[in-house]
């Protein structure tokens, strides 16, 4: 069953001579329960891709279904952005861009509330008990290490059930150990909530994680 | 979950050190509210206390209060003849400032018609109204001096017999009450150079006359100590107040009186509205301008900080569209801090006030509606000045979330 699919997405910046064309006709494919990895250097196009693909950059063309449904066409979400986001997606970022003035269990219940949960304090400790996080539930984040924050960030971007988490360099502020960790982890939620996750990274010593690896050049997807 | 407490609570410092300039502000608009309440208040309350129903006054004029006014005694006989009228009491009125016990005291002084008015519808607090023709006073409490207290006016002692809380003149000067003639006596005294040099100005218009010229010993007689003119008048009182037998005559007895050629007549209402038009106007503006200038400097500080506290989210804000949260719970949060803002202000500036305008020296009269008026203008300020930081959380692309 397909998480994602991207079809002939592209998109440029700059018009005339200096017209950069960061997406080329990019399509590809993600199944639910993989963790698929998107390698390339800087330039290359894969926060781009992750932007249109989370919806937050609209791309000229290119048709974008999740779960089945189309949700972009010609580069035109279908609906309003905002509840694709709450039905499809879940973002995990390079920081773990926790809100400063929430604790950690406040951090995903806000997503959880967002989401329309019924008892989203439940669920939010539900979420962080199952990333290993529960007894920090009542920390505020410049309490937490890096590993924790970045726990805490998955635990709330995995608030709605997404059928698909983005996750940008999200091992790039950790050490190894940590690193492995929250890879590892990926592939557990990849496999137990039956979601796809596709991650942006440089970091070659985690690959062995990942089921896919999409390699970006040009704006283009190289190799798979 | 409220956002916009939450992250309150993280700067409550900040946040409440803000909320304490907006309260400064808001505490000056109450105050000019409140200075204005009491400005029209002081500027009624005697009116009111003199409990008459029509008020002659020098024709043309607005007085006595709003205008100078200047009668001829013998209005107030002719008034009492009127029917319907049931008693018709001469009033003079006058604001001096005179040295007692080494401190200046300015007063509005007031003479009520001896002996059909005592003084007993004042709101006496302590002591009584006047009970002789002559040498008696009724004070306001504000002047500091109390009942037993002589006090040396025009050469005469008179004694303090009553005090009044609040009796003031459309000025705000504490009124003191004495008889017609007893004020008369005091407002028309002059010094003896004043005197001397009074006598001499009437010798030089009579030798300025043919009967001058004439019969210059005539001048001997003015400059006598001992010798009146009989042929002046008795001096002029300010207006004559009327008290009608029912109210349903008020505006036929108004009506009769304000045919006579030399007179006009008002009933209180229409002497409330001239007071009110001439005295208070102008202050009235004035504080109404400086209110507009607080009010517009209290907004542009809440939105500047508003603004700020929305800059420093930006992040936050870009996370919460990736989590798609509905524009309206972004909104809703600046919106909210805006209104904690002016609401923490409004109390702290409630509080403020409270303790700080009795010890204004002019009454700061805070009324229920005068106070609810300023909640509801801070509550629209707040909003008004939440206008920036909502455009900007709204304009937050979400994208800067994933710029780390």
């Amino acid at each position: 069953m397909e998480a994602l699919r991207a079809e002939h997405v592209s998109k440029s910046y700059g018009t005339g001579d200096i017209l950069v064309r960061a997406l080329d006709d990019v399509s590809l494919s993600l199944q639910k329960g993989a963790v698929v990895a998107l390698l390339g250097p800087s330039g290359s196009g894969k926060s781009t891709l992750i932007k249109a693909i989370g919806l937050v950059s609209r791309p000229e063309v290119g048709r974008v279904w999740m779960d089945g449904k189309l949700v972009l066409d010609a580069g035109i979400p279908i609906a309003n952005v905002g509840a694709l986001r709450r039905k499809y997606l879940g973002f995990v970022f390079q920081k773990a861009n926790l809100i400063p003035f929430l604790t950690a269990s406040q951090n995903v219940e806000i997503a959880c509330e967002i989401g329309g949960h019924a008892d989203p304090r439940r669920r939010a400790l539900e979420l962080l008990d199952y990333l290993g996080v529960g007894h920090r539930a009542s920390a505020l984040p410049a309490t937490l290490s890096g590993g924790e924050q970045q726990r805490v960030a998955i635990a709330r971007a995995l608030a709605n059930s997404p059928t698909l988490l983005l996750a940008d360099e999200p091992t790039a502020a950790l050490d190894k150990d940590r690193g492995r960790s929250v890879m590892e982890l990926f592939a557990r939620i990849a496999h137990e909530q039956k979601a796809a996750v596709l991650v942006v990274t440089h970091d070659h010593r985690t690959l062995d994680a990942f089921d896919v690896t999409y390699e970006m050049e040009d704006g283009r997807i190289k190799s798979a | 979950m409220n956002l916009a407490l939450l992250d309150v609570r993280r700067n409550v410092g900040r946040f409440f050190g803000t909320s304490l300039g907006v309260a400064l502000l808001f505490t000056v608009v109450l105050a000019m509210a409140g200075i204005y309440q009491g400005l029209v208040d002081d500027a009624t309350l005697l009116l009111d206390g003199m409990h008459a129903d029509v008020w002659v006054v020098q024709q043309g004029t607005r007085g006595p209060f709003a205008d100078a006014s200047r009668l001829d005694p013998s209005v107030e006989s002719r008034v009492a003849t009127n029917p319907h009228v049931v008693s018709a009491r001469s009033f003079t009125y006058q604001v001096l400032q005179r040295e007692r016990a080494g401190r200046s005291l300015r007063f509005a002084l007031v003479g009520v018609s001896w002996p059909d008015d005592h003084g007993e519808r004042l709101p006496l607090i302590a002591g009584r109204a006047i009970s002789q023709g002559h040498g008696e006073l009724i004070a306001d409490a504000s002047l500091g001096l109390d009942v037993g207290t002589t006090f040396v006016l025009a050469d005469e002692q008179f004694h303090v017999v009553g005090l009044t809380r609040q009796l003031l003149g459309s000025g705000g000067d504490a009124v003191v009450v004495a008889t017609a003639s007893d004020a008369q006596l005091i407002g028309d005294d002059l010094p003896p150079d004043a005197v001397r040099t009074e006598r001499e100005r009437r010798v030089q218009r009579l030798l300025a006359t043919d009967l001058g010229n004439a019969q210059p010993a005539l001048s001997d007689l003015l400059v006598d100590p001992q010798w009146r003119i009989p042929a002046l008048a008795r001096p002029p009182i300010a207006a004559v107040l009327v008290t009608v037998d029912d109210p349903s005559h008020i505006a036929a007895v108004k009506d009769i009186i304000s045919t006579w050629p030399d007179v006009s007549a008002y009933s209180t209402d229409d002497e409330k509205r001239l007071l009110l038009d001439g005295v208070v106007e102008k202050p009235r503006k004035q504080l109404g301008l400086f209110s507009a200038i607080l009010v517009i400097t209290s907004s542009v500080l809440i939105a500047a900080v508003i603004y700020m506290m929305t800059m420093d989210k930006t992040h936050d804000i870009a996370v919460l569209k990736l989590m798609g949260a509905h524009w309206t719970r972004i909104a809703g949060m600046v919106l909210q801090q805006a209104w904690m803002m002016g609401i923490v202000g409004y109390a702290l500036a409630v509080a403020i006030g409270s303790q700080a305008f009795p010890h204004f020296p002019r009454r700061v009269v805070l009324t229920e509606a005068s106070v609810a008026a300023v909640g509801a203008l801070v509550l629209a300020v707040s909003t008004i000045a939440s206008v920036l930081g909502v455009v900007y959380a709204l304009r937050v692309d979400p994208g800067k979330a994933l710029e780390g």
